[in-house]
């Protein structure tokens, strides 16, 4: 392989054809299915940019917001409501379709008009304010939200919004004419995009091999073959690497990385990822109704304690749920979550716990380091006198009544706190409607004015109220934003860029590169 | 015959059918797998909206009846997580784990007959003693220990072996003798102990007595008749044995087979293809369990004439 | 993997002998097996008092610390600590105790429903003898590990679960040794002769049949004491047995296998405490059926 792009180096010099240059990537999970529409799990994230175009694009080299052209050249108000958007010319699928305004308005409107059940699940926490999409010409289109809309370009950035080709969907399964779930449901084994890369092979759960799109719009796509492929055992994959099965793997955990930074080889890179590890707390348990006892649970986790000791401290703890990447909705000032074992013990007083068992649910593997947190945490609950128990299981507790506490993680799916805090915990969301989360009418207007508001300062004051009453009423405590490792041959130049989503594998141009030597 | 391969048919179809069924009923058993297969933070509606689109929200009865309906156009119905055919999911894995099956096969006879050969005729020498610490080690060490640390010699250690997947004949080594190590164990015994039984009879001392070669005697007289017993266990319980133990095997080295398939599906609750696929490895099995009854009744006067 | 195959299908022809000459009559590799047993056997008993931390009592700060006698060792933690600064020795030892436990539940509920079923089967006969043998034979048609994926898979892992699981290993073997007795002795002059003095079932099947199936149930009891080891220990090494914190010594080379390359000490202990249990519970089992006379048989 070595050999191999050292040709391709010298070959490029002197302008002659390149060979092919190839990578395998060892990744610890596949998505059994590929459809940027449906999937927003860290699984899929993986795999989308590579082949799929927003109409909108963010610049990733900076975790400041920056909109650039993606198929969109141009986009402006029209109305309050109203965007239209020109599209570029000249951008074709990778079955060779062309891209028209109308497989823009299906792609939207399979999603703003969902009537595919996995569509209208993904769409009502996200896009529930657009109300559909149309064309104007054969390169221009309208959108039309429901209310004003402060976050246009950071909602038509989504992965769940990325173009695909009506044509060909349609004509997937029954009726060509027709868009049915069974079209869905095969594009998500046979996708199509504009991105640089064509998905050439995907094998559900077990590998998708890239290959570079001749046809792609923009920059050309730096390398000829990409295959990802499952390597579930963490001692497999980084023997993998060692062995050269792969160039890259995924999912170091921070326990190996001494080990691999010590092979003269190979090299880690890692970003503290755009997600918070949390820990939530069923507000309507029976035994942890008064606040007083979820606050004890949440002061009496020393968070920094279990950042060194299982992410090297690597991982970042944050003060309040909010990340650096909220640009100017980011609030670092906030001090909604802190560790505090004295008053944990005089508000588990003051409540008169009676040494009850709290059970924290999670599972096995799922998250990295998420088993050994929770063992971890049992002992500092120990400490100021709450008797926990780890449960262990694969299914999801979240919406049982029972649940009294349990691991899980609010990724950051845009770069908003509406994308992160706000899918989650929103009046009527997920937490609420699986019952562990309780909002009221005061709760419902800070979260309006947060929304809608198309002033910032607003828009700060009303996030600012929100996280206050999630500090008194506790229902969740971010843990950490996890340290993500990937390790790789040292002459590969790779690593997560700032303003990406979590997860994304990025091999588009300017992404990747290999040292000379 | 006739008679006799009918009933062995019959009883294959019941079998059958009580396998689909108690496999079906019990999947049931735990309620709904929606849990596991939407997971997640989403709304109740929303849940309830995909528990019906999933087909879950159907009493078990009729779910019952679209599972048998399912056998009939050959697709055995959606997988939860991939939402396409099972027959097509399950089939696509039949093939490497066939592969290996019949690699670890291979070795197991190039080592056991000869190991439990020796082992027999030379039981009262150090030759002897050895075999029988070679079965009895090979037997106790579990086959993921010993995967786990041919990994971290051969791989991690030495870098010559791969350890991920089916693609070269390299992938080959280290699944196989994980498998086969404790089918060589078990079979290694069982030859030696076949061939002691054997050794032992008047014939054998009739064929010495003649003046025959040793070799001649053991392997022209004694494998011979020692073979048929032997074959009858490789038959009967290979099969089984190499199902259990590729559930292990490929899921260490993410071999994609039916074990690793079945491993997975039963930790994300896709029941469509943990039922078919435990059903289709048990009709495997079945088939050859059969097979090699068929075989030995041919081969066997008493069963011929029908009484089993 | 732990299953049925190889484990001989047994007649019974003679009882147990006494226990004095056995020592006597064991030769080295015997001897030591015994010997092991019965110190595997202490350890397991002893754990709570011997080991010298918790099982799940951990310390962040001393985390994946080697054995004594390497750099970085921490006093008192003889096999070194785990990912969770968890002693590995004591959890070795609470690992062997409850792996035996559920070796000794699992095969235990295996031998009594499998028992109770062969006699009632031969004593019964009829549908009831057809209902039980032709479990049995479904049993023996799927590999017990399908069985077992499938059983953790719909009640999920817990304890009481893995020992349902284990307790289902192994049934179907005893339950057709038992009545293939029954059936032999059932044409015997002496049951004959109880049974026309007026003697109950029960009391038949306790008086004369039991004694004279003892012997290859202990056998039985042996060979698949073994394999449940085996099966306990490879279902937690694939994440499906006991759940964490709890130890077993499956789950322990599982969860360590992760670590391998950077804490291969973690693995070590439990694999080897494993493969010694395995080793001396074939040993023996080859042993008692040897001094019993139970033969085996091809078919």
């Amino acid at each position: 392989m070595k050999r191999l792009l050292a040709t391709t180096a010298i070959a490029t010099l002197f302008a002659m054809p390149a060979l092919a240059v190839e990578i395998t990537v060892g990744a610890s999970n596949i998505a059994p299915y590929l459809d940027p529409g449906r999937d927003h799990s860290n699984v899929g994230s993986q795999f989308y940019y590579n082949s799929f175009d927003t109409l909108i694009a963010k610049n990733l080299d900076s975790d400041k917001t920056e909109w650039l052209p993606g198929l969109a050249v141009s986009w402006e108000l029209v109305e309050p409501t109203v965007m239209e958007l020109k599209l570029r010319e000249g951008v074709k699928f990778h079955n060779g379709e062309d891209l028209t305004a109308d497989d823009v308005v299906f792609s939207l409107n399979r999603m703003y008009q969902a009537t595919f059940p996995p569509y209208q699940v993904r769409a009502r926490d996200r896009l529930e304010n657009f109300a559909k999409a149309e064309k104007i010409d054969d390169h221009t289109v309208r959108i039309h939200a429901k209310r004003e809309e402060p976050l246009w370009e950071t909602l038509l950035n989504l992965q769940q919004v990325m173009i695909i080709p009506e044509e060909y969907t349609k004509a997937l399964a029954g009726d060509p004419k027709v868009a049915e779930d069974d079209d869905y449901e095969a594009f998500s084994l046979k996708p199509v995009g504009t991105g640089p890369y064509k998905i050439a092979t995907f094998s559900p759960g077990e590998q998708v091999v890239y290959e570079r799109f001749d046809d792609f719009w923009g920059d050309k796509a730096p390398l000829d073959r990409v295959t990802v492929k499952r390597m579930p055992e963490t001692a497999s994959r980084i023997t993998a690497l060692k062995t050269g099965e792969a160039d890259i793997i995924t999912n170091v955990a921070p326990d190996q990385l001494s080990l691999i930074d010590g092979d003269a080889n190979l090299k880690t890179v890692g970003a503290a990822t755009a997600l918070f590890h949390v820990m939530i707390m069923n507000v309507n348990h029976p035994k942890l109704k008064d606040p007083r006892i979820r606050q004890a649970m949440s002061l009496a986790i020393d968070r920094d304690t279990l950042n060194e000791a299982l992410w090297l401290g690597k991982a970042i703890v944050p003060a309040s749920h909010t990340m650096q990447e909220f640009g100017e909705l980011h609030m670092p000032e906030l001090t909604t979550f802190e560790y505090n074992p004295e008053r944990a013990k005089e508000l588990l007083k003051e409540a008169g716990y009676d040494g009850f068992e709290i059970t924290f649910d999670t599972d096995a593997v799922y998250y990295t380091n998420g088993l050994l947190a929770a063992q971890a945490i049992m002992e500092m609950w120990a400490e100021v006198g709450i008797k926990g128990k780890v449960q262990v299981g694969e299914k999801w507790t979240g919406n049982s009544p029972e649940l009294m506490a349990r691991n899980w993680s609010n990724p950051m799916y845009f770069a908003d706190p509406f994308g992160s805090f706000g899918v989650m915990w929103a009046p009527n969301g997920p937490s609420e409607s699986e019952g562990r989360f309780n909002t009221d009418e005061a709760y419902a207007k800070a979260w309006e004015r947060f929304r809608f508001s198309k002033d910032v300062a607003e828009r700060r004051a009303a996030y600012g109220e929100l996280m206050e009453r999630i500090q008194a009423d506790p229902p969740v405590l971010p843990l950490y934003r996890p340290f993500e490792s990937w390790a790789m041959r040292k002459d590969i130049n790779w690593a997560p860029k700032p303003g990406n989503i979590p997860y994304v594998l990025d091999f588009r141009a300017g992404s990747i590169s290999f040292a000379s030597n | 015959m006739l008679t006799y391969l009918a009933r062995t048919i019959l009883k294959m179809l019941v079998t059958f059918f009580v396998i689909v069924t108690l496999v079906f009923f019990a999947t049931r058993l735990s309620g709904s797998p929606i849990d596991f297969v939407i997971g997640e933070g989403i709304t109740q509606e929303d849940r309830a909206l995909l528990t019906s689109y999933y087909g879950l929200d159907q009493s078990t009865w009729v779910q019952y009846r679209a599972f048998l309906a399912s056998f009939a156009d050959g697709q055995f119905g959606l997988s939860f997580v991939e939402r396409r055919p099972v027959a097509e999911i399950v089939g696509e894995r039949i093939w490497p784990s066939l592969q290996l099956l019949l690699s670890s096969v291979v070795l197991t006879l190039a080592l056991s007959l000869p190991l439990g050969i020796l082992g027999a005729v030379y039981r009262k020498s150090w030759i002897g003693s050895a075999v029988m610490v070679i079965a009895f080690v090979g037997y106790a060490v579990p086959n993921f220990v010993l995967a786990t640390l041919m990994i971290l010699i051969f791989s991690y250690w030495l870098n010559w072996l791969p350890v991920v997947g089916n693609g070269t004949p390299w992938h080959f080594i280290m699944p196989t003798i994980t498998m086969s190590g404790i089918l060589i164990a078990g079979l290694t015994r069982f030859t030696r102990n076949a061939m002691l039984d054997v050794l032992g009879q008047d014939y054998m001392r009739t064929a010495r007595a003649k003046g025959l070669s040793e070799q001649t005697v053991i392997f022209k007289h004694g494998l011979r008749n020692a073979s048929i017993t032997i074959l009858s266990v490789i038959g009967l319980q290979i099969a089984g044995l190499a199902a259990a133990g590729s559930v292990v095997v490929e899921a260490i080295f993410a071999w994609p087979g039916i074990g690793d398939l079945l491993v997975r599906s039963a930790i994300v609750r896709d029941y469509p293809v943990l039922q078919f696929g435990v059903i289709a490895v048990s009709v495997a099995v079945l088939f050859i369990n059969a097979a090699v009854d068929i075989a030995y009744a041919y081969a066997d006067p008493r069963i011929r004439l029908g009484r089993a | 993997m732990a299953d049925t195959a190889f484990t001989p299908s047994i007649a019974a022809n003679s009882r147990l002998k006494g226990a004095s000459a056995i020592w006597r009559d064991a030769d080295p590799i015997q001897r030591a097996a015994m010997v092991l047993a019965v110190i595997l056997i202490s350890a397991a008993i002893l754990a709570p008092f011997i080991a010298p931390f918790g099982p799940e009592q951990q310390s962040l700060i001393a985390r994946l610390r080697p054995p004594i006698g390497f750099e970085r060792y921490k006093d008192g933690y003889l096999l070194g600590t785990d990912e969770l600064g968890r002693d590995v020795l004591s959890r070795t030892l609470y690992g062997l105790r409850l792996t035996l436990t559920l070796a000794l539940l699992g095969a235990s509920i295996g031998l009594v429903v499998g028992g109770l079923l062969g006699i009632l089967a031969g004593l019964i006969g009829g549908v009831f003898e057809d209902m039980v043998m032709g479990a049995v034979d479904t049993q023996i048609a799927i590999p017990f590990t399908l069985i077992a994926l499938l059983l953790l898979a719909i009640f999920g892992s817990s304890i009481e679960v893995m020992v349902l699981v284990l307790g289902v290993y192994g049934w179907e073997q005893s339950a057709r040794i038992v009545r293939g007795e029954v059936r032999r002795l059932a044409q015997m002059p002496f049951i004959e002769a109880a049974r026309s003095a007026g003697a109950s079932g029960p009391r038949i099947a306790f008086k004369h049949i039991l004694p004279n199936v003892i012997s290859p149930l202990v056998v039985q009891f042996t060979l698949s004491l073994s394999n449940i080891v085996l099966l306990e220990s490879t279902l937690s090494f694939l994440g499906l047995g006991v759940q964490p914190p709890t130890a077993t010594l499956g789950a322990m080379v599982g969860i360590g296998r992760d670590y391998m390359p950077t804490a291969p000490w973690i693995v070590v202990a439990p694999a080897l405490m494993i493969l010694l249990i395995t080793f001396a519970v074939q040993i023996l089992g080859d042993w008692l059926r040897d001094r019993t006379d139970v033969r085996l048989r091809a078919r």
